[in-house]
């Protein structure tokens, strides 16, 4: 019995059998008597359920017309919804292109800084050299609120690279990463909330 | 569906998401016939399957803002009518026609024998179909009163395509049992 395939008749009825599982049902029903006579009855089943009558409903244009005067007269402004919709979806794009001009500009000044230390920049304009004076300003700075106050050189220095470089390149990079959560996150509540509203469940 | 009828429905569908009415009602009118269908297979009432397919119908007006184009219209309405209809008949507390009063076919004036014994077989099925368990039955209805193939009844009710094997084949197994002894063994000899 267990070489039968009753359980595959009912898609093998409905076309719903594609490949090998067709091939293997096919070749079952050339030989086998019994699942022949439950595909018989399969058919028998499906045949009758066919004959039974339609019933007979309004017309579509008169179903329609009622229809109409049930409608809520006046949607959400769909104009705007679009502007909405558009804004929302333009939100990751804008994030991707901050993101992508904020680490552009840090790799250019990064390679401007190098190339200023190895003197590359000696014969350009002023204002476009690595502008030292600015890492004396911050240090200054970095100094009148404490932070290099009873401190080495080298560490001072240190502080001073981390807090002028790193710190806010790291400050911009988790800001971005946490609105692009914060953003998916609401993607998926909306998303799921579609979900339900197109279910209509409850 | 044709390919021409399918971007028409796409161009009623927007036009409806923006507003229009008249694209709204021409859509109730391709789909009236369907949905109506659908719900009168599954409880086998004309005045259910009439007030659940309006609020199908209000019900998509209201959420066609969160329709994806790109999913299947029918499928998608077929999906709310089931569910309309339950959730009317379980709040108003409707009682299904148990009896054969509400399931006798229309115009069944006293005929010749063999009329009558038809009707009397096709109300017997029906009754069948009644009473098999929601969850089967909507299965059965979509594939075999809509024609639906497993994935699209998978997608309209939310089940995986296994699923719905498996509940078509319990539908139709407890088919089988429920009509076996008074019409299907008659039947089984016409067709095969």
């Amino acid at each position: 019995m267990s070489d039968h395939v009753m359980e595959w008749l009912n898609p093998y009825l409905d076309g719903e059998l594609h490949g090998s599982r067709l091939h293997q049902v096919e070749t079952h029903l050339d030989e086998c008597d019994a699942c022949r006579a439950e595909l018989a009855s399969l058919e028998t089943l499906s045949a009758f359920l066919q004959e039974a009558p339609a019933a007979e409903f309004s017309p579509p244009e008169k179903f329609a017309a009622q229809i109409r005067l049930r409608l809520p007269r006046q949607k959400i402004a769909p104009l705007r919804n679009r502007i909405l919709e558009v804004g929302w979806w333009m939100i990751p794009v804008a994030l991707l292109a901050i993101w992508i001009f904020m680490n552009t500009s840090f790799f250019l000044y990064d390679m401007l800084s190098v190339a200023d230390r190895i003197g590359w920049l000696t014969s350009v304009s002023d204002w476009m050299r690595f502008d030292a004076w600015s890492a004396a300003d911050w240090s200054a700075a970095l100094e009148r609120i404490g932070v290099l106050r009873g401190n080495s050189l080298a560490l001072a220095a240190s502080a001073e690279r981390f807090t002028r470089t790193s710190l806010p390149q790291i400050i911009l990079q988790v800001s971005i990463a946490l609105l692009y959560l914060s953003w998916l996150a609401i993607w998926w509540t909306r998303h799921q909330h579609q979900g339900h509203s197109q279910a209509l469940e409850g | 569906m044709t390919s021409t009828a399918a971007v028409n429905e796409t161009e009623l569908v927007f036009r409806a998401k923006n507003g229009e009415q008249n694209a709204f009602g021409e859509l109730v009118c391709i789909h009236a016939q369907g949905v109506r269908n659908v719900i009168y297979r599954m409880y086998g009432n004309t005045q259910i399957a009439e007030d659940a397919a309006q609020e199908t119908f209000i019900q998509a007006w209201l959420h066609l803002p969160s329709f994806r184009p790109q999913t299947s219209l029918r499928n998608w309405l077929y999906r709310i009518a089931i569910n309309a209809a339950t959730d009317m008949l379980r709040k108003e507390k409707r009682i299904l026609p148990n009896s054969l009063e509400d399931m006798q076919l229309r115009d069944s004036q006293p005929g010749p024998e063999a009329i009558a014994f038809q009707e009397e077989q096709a109300t017997l099925v029906k009754k069948a179909v009644l009473s098999l368990p929601d969850a089967c039955r909507a299965v059965l209805v979509l594939r075999e009163y809509e024609g639906l193939s497993y994935q699209e009844i998978a997608d309209t009710l939310s089940i995986p395509v296994g699923t719905v094997m498996s509940r078509l084949n319990y539908a139709r197994k407890l088919l089988k049992e429920k009509l076996e002894r008074t019409v299907f063994m008659q039947q089984e000899a016409r067709y095969v």
